[in-house]
C-alpha cells in the first residue's frame, strides 16, 4: 500500500512530534546531568555551557557503582543460566512426555504464571529468612530461578514441537542416553528461544526493584537499581547528582540495547506469540 | 512392558526435578502457605497465632478504608492502562508500519524507554514534573504545564498514567507491529481496488486479521497494570496522603512498613490474586469469541 506523499508526510511528522515527547525526560536528564545546580535553575532547557563531570564521578562514589553494577551481573547471571538449563531440561520432557503425570506437572508450571508477585512476597520473604537466604547475592539469584521457570518452560515446551523427534531417535541408535542427548543434540536446537528466555529475563531480573528491597539487607549487596533508590531518598533536591546517577543506571542496558536490538524485538515479538 | 513405563516416569522426574525444586520452594509454597496464613491473625514474628477464619477478609471488604481506596484506585488505573497503552501502541504501529522509510528510528525511539527501569523512569520524570515543567510554564506562561503535577491527587492520578505509558506503549508496539507483519499484503491490495479507505481497510481487513496480538496485549496489560507498584512508588510514594495508593502499596505497608500483621496482608493479598484471576479469566473468554468470529 503505497501511500500518497502528503499523507506520508504528515504521518513522519505526527511520529516525530511523539517521538519528541519520548525522548524529552531522557534528554533532559542527560543536558541537566552535566550542570551545576544554579545552572540548573537558571534554565532547565538551555545546553550546558561546560560539562561539569563532577557530578558523575560523586554518583559514581555514592552509588559503589562498580560494587553494585558487580552484583547486579552476578545476579542476572546465575538467574538466567539456572532459569535457561532448568527450564530447558523439563520444557523439553516434558513437551516430548504423554500422559497424565506429564500434563499435570506441566500445568502446574503454566496456571501458576497468573500468581502476581505482590501475592506471594510476604510469605517468600519468610521462606527466605527461614532458609537463610535472605541478604546474599546468590540467594536472590536462586529465587529469580524459581519465579522465572514456569514462563520459560511454557516457550520451551512450545518450541520443542518443531523439532523433529527423528535426530534424538538416530542419536539414540548411536549409543547416546538421554541426558547425552539432551546436551549434544536438542539444547543446541533450542538456541533460538534460548536466546528470547535470556533477553526477557535479563530485562527483568536487572531492572526489578521490589524483590531485591525485600532480600538484600546490606549496601553491599545491593543491586544497581536498588543503590540509584538509596541515593534517590538520601539527596532528593540534589538534581544534578541524581540525574547523573539515573543517567549511570541507565547506560548498561541503553549499550544492551544498542547491540542486541533485533534479538530484543523478536524476542518479545516471539514470546507474545508463544505466550 | 513394566519396566518401559517405570522408567518413563523416572526419566519424566529426572529431567524436571531441577526446575521444580526451585519452583516449590520459591513459588508454590509460597503460594500456598500465603493462602494459610490468610486465615490467621499472624503477625509474621510471634509463634503462636490463631485461625480466624475468614476474619481478615471481611475486614479487608468491610472496615478498611484505606485498602478499598486503593483497590478502587487500582481498578481506575487498570481501566485507563488497557485504553489508552493499547490504543496509543496500535495506533503507533500502524503509523510506523505504513512508512517505508525510517521505520527503525522510530521503533527505536519509541521502544527505548522500555528498557529503562520502571523505578528509575519514575525518578526521571519527578524531575521533569516537579522542576522543569513549572520552570517552563513561568517562562512561557503556559500555565497548564505548571500545575502540581505531583501534589494534587487528581492531576497525580493522570501523571502517574503518563509516566506507565511511556515506558509500557514501546513493548506493546512491537507485539502489534509483529502481528500487522503478519497481515498479508494482498489482502489489503484487494480491499483497496474495492474502493476501501485507508481507515475502512484497517478496521475491515487489518484489525480483524491482527486479534490474536490484541488479545495478548490486553492480557498483559491488565496483569501488569494490576501489579503497578515502582511508578507510584517513585512519583507520588502513594501521597498525598493516601490518595494514589495502589493495592500492592498497601499490602507492602501492611506487611512490612506499618503494622506487621502478615495474616492481614496475606488475606489482601489472595484477594488481589483472585481479582486478577477473575478479571483475566473473563477478558480472556471474551476476547477469544471475538477472535473466532473473526
Amino acid at each position: 500500500m503505497r501511500l500518497k506523499k502528503a499523507n506520508s508526510l504528515l504521518i513522519t511528522l505526527i511520529l516525530c512530534v511523539g517521538a519528541v515527547v519520548s525522548f524529552f525526560p531522557i534528554y533532559m536528564a542527560v543536558i541537566n546531568s552535566f550542570k551545576t545546580q544554579g545552572e540548573m535553575f537558571a534554565s532547565f532547557t538551555a545546553l550546558p555551557t561546560k560539562l561539569h563531570f563532577e557530578n558523575y564521578s560523586q554518583a559514581f562514589q555514592k552509588t559503589h557503582l562498580l560494587n553494585s553494577a558487580l552484583n547486579s551481573t552476578l545476579i542476572s547471571f546465575i538467574g538466567i543460566g539456572g532459569i535457561v538449563i532448568c527450564s530447558a531440561l523439563a520444557g523439553y520432557k516434558l513437551s516430548r512426555t504423554r500422559g497424565k503425570m506429564s500434563s499435570a506437572i506441566f500445568f502446574l508450571f503454566v496456571a501458576s504464571m497468573l500468581v502476581p508477585f505482590h501475592s506471594i512476597m510476604i510469605p517468600l520473604t519468610r521462606m527466605a529468612k527461614d532458609l537463610s537466604v535472605q541478604g546474599s547475592t546468590y540467594g536472590l539469584a536462586l529465587i529469580y530461578i524459581g519465579l522465572g521457570v514456569n514462563m520459560a518452560i511454557f516457550l520451551y515446551h512450545g518450541f520443542v514441537k518443531s523439532i523433529p523427534r527423528e535426530l534424538e531417535e538416530s542419536a539414540q541408535m548411536d549409543g547416546c542416553n538421554e541426558f547425552q542427548t539432551f546436551f549434544r543434540i536438542i539444547f543446541p536446537l533450542l538456541l533460538p528461544i534460548t536466546v528470547t528466555i535470556a533477553i526477557l529475563d535479563f530485562l527483568w531480573i536487572w531492572n526489578d526493584f521490589l524483590l531485591p528491597l525485600l532480600m538484600l539487607t546490606d549496601v553491599n549487596h545491593y543491586t544497581l537499581i536498588l543503590s540509584t533508590n538509596m541515593l534517590f531518598g538520601e539527596y532528593n533536591k540534589e538534581w544534578s547528582l541524581i540525574l547523573a546517577a539515573l543517567v549511570l543506571t541507565s547506560i548498561p542496558v541503553i549499550l544492551i540495547y544498542s547491540f542486541f536490538q533485533k534479538f530484543i524485538m523478536e524476542g518479545i515479538a516471539e514470546g507474545a506469540i508463544k505466550g | 512392558m513394566p519396566f518401559k513405563i517405570y522408567r518413563k516416569y523416572v526419566m519424566l522426574l529426572a529431567f524436571t526435578a531441577p526446575a521444580l525444586i526451585f519452583y516449590a520452594i520459591f513459588l508454590l509454597i509460597p503460594t500456598i502457605s500465603g493462602m494459610y496464613y490468610s486465615f490467621t491473625d499472624w503477625n509474621g514474628l510471634n509463634p503462636n497465632y490463631s485461625f480466624i477464619g475468614l476474619g481478615n477478609f471481611v475486614e479487608a471488604l468491610k472496615e478498611d478504608p484505606d485498602f478499598l481506596n486503593s483497590l478502587w484506585f487500582t481498578l481506575k488505573y487498570v481501566l485507563v492502562m488497557i485504553v489508552l497503552q493499547n490504543v496509543l501502541a496500535l495506533v503507533l504501529a500502524v503509523l510506523i508500519e505504513s512508512r517505508i522509510r525510517s521505520k527503525g528510528f522510530f521503533r527505536t525511539i519509541f521502544f527505548m524507554p522500555n528498557m529503562i527501569s520502571t523505578i528509575i523512569s519514575a525518578f526521571m520524570w519527578t524531575f521533569v514534573f516537579s522542576s522543569v515543567l513549572p520552570q517552563i510554564a513561568e517562562k512561557t506562561t503556559i500555565a497548564f504545564l505548571g500545575q502540581s503535577w505531583l501534589g494534587d491527587p487528581k492531576v497525580s492520578f493522570f501523571s502517574i498514567i503518563i509516566v506507565s505509558l511511556w515506558n509500557g506503549v514501546g513493548y506493546m508496539m512491537i507485539i502489534y507491529l509483529a502481528a500487522l507483519q503478519g497481515v498479508p499484503q494482498s489482502l489489503k491490495e484487494a480491499a483497496i481496488i474495492d474502493g476501501a479507505n485507508a481507515f475502512q481497510t484497517l478496521r475491515s481487513v487489518t484489525l480483524p486479521m491482527i486479534t490474536h496480538a490484541i488479545t495478548i496485549c490486553f492480557f498483559l496489560t491488565l496483569n501488569g497494570a494490576f501489579k503497578v507498584y515502582e511508578v507510584v512508588y517513585g512519583l507520588t510514594g502513594g501521597g498525598p496522603g493516601r490518595s494514589t495508593q495502589v493495592i500492592t502499596m498497601n499490602i507492602y505497608e501492611e506487611a512490612f512498613s506499618n503494622n506487621f500483621r502478615y495474616g492481614y496482608a496475606s488475606a489482601k493479598s489472595v484477594i488481589l490474586f483472585a481479582i486478577v484471576l477473575i478479571f483475566t479469566l473473563i477478558q480472556l473468554r471474551v476476547m477469544k469469541k471475538r477472535e473466532v468470529e473473526a
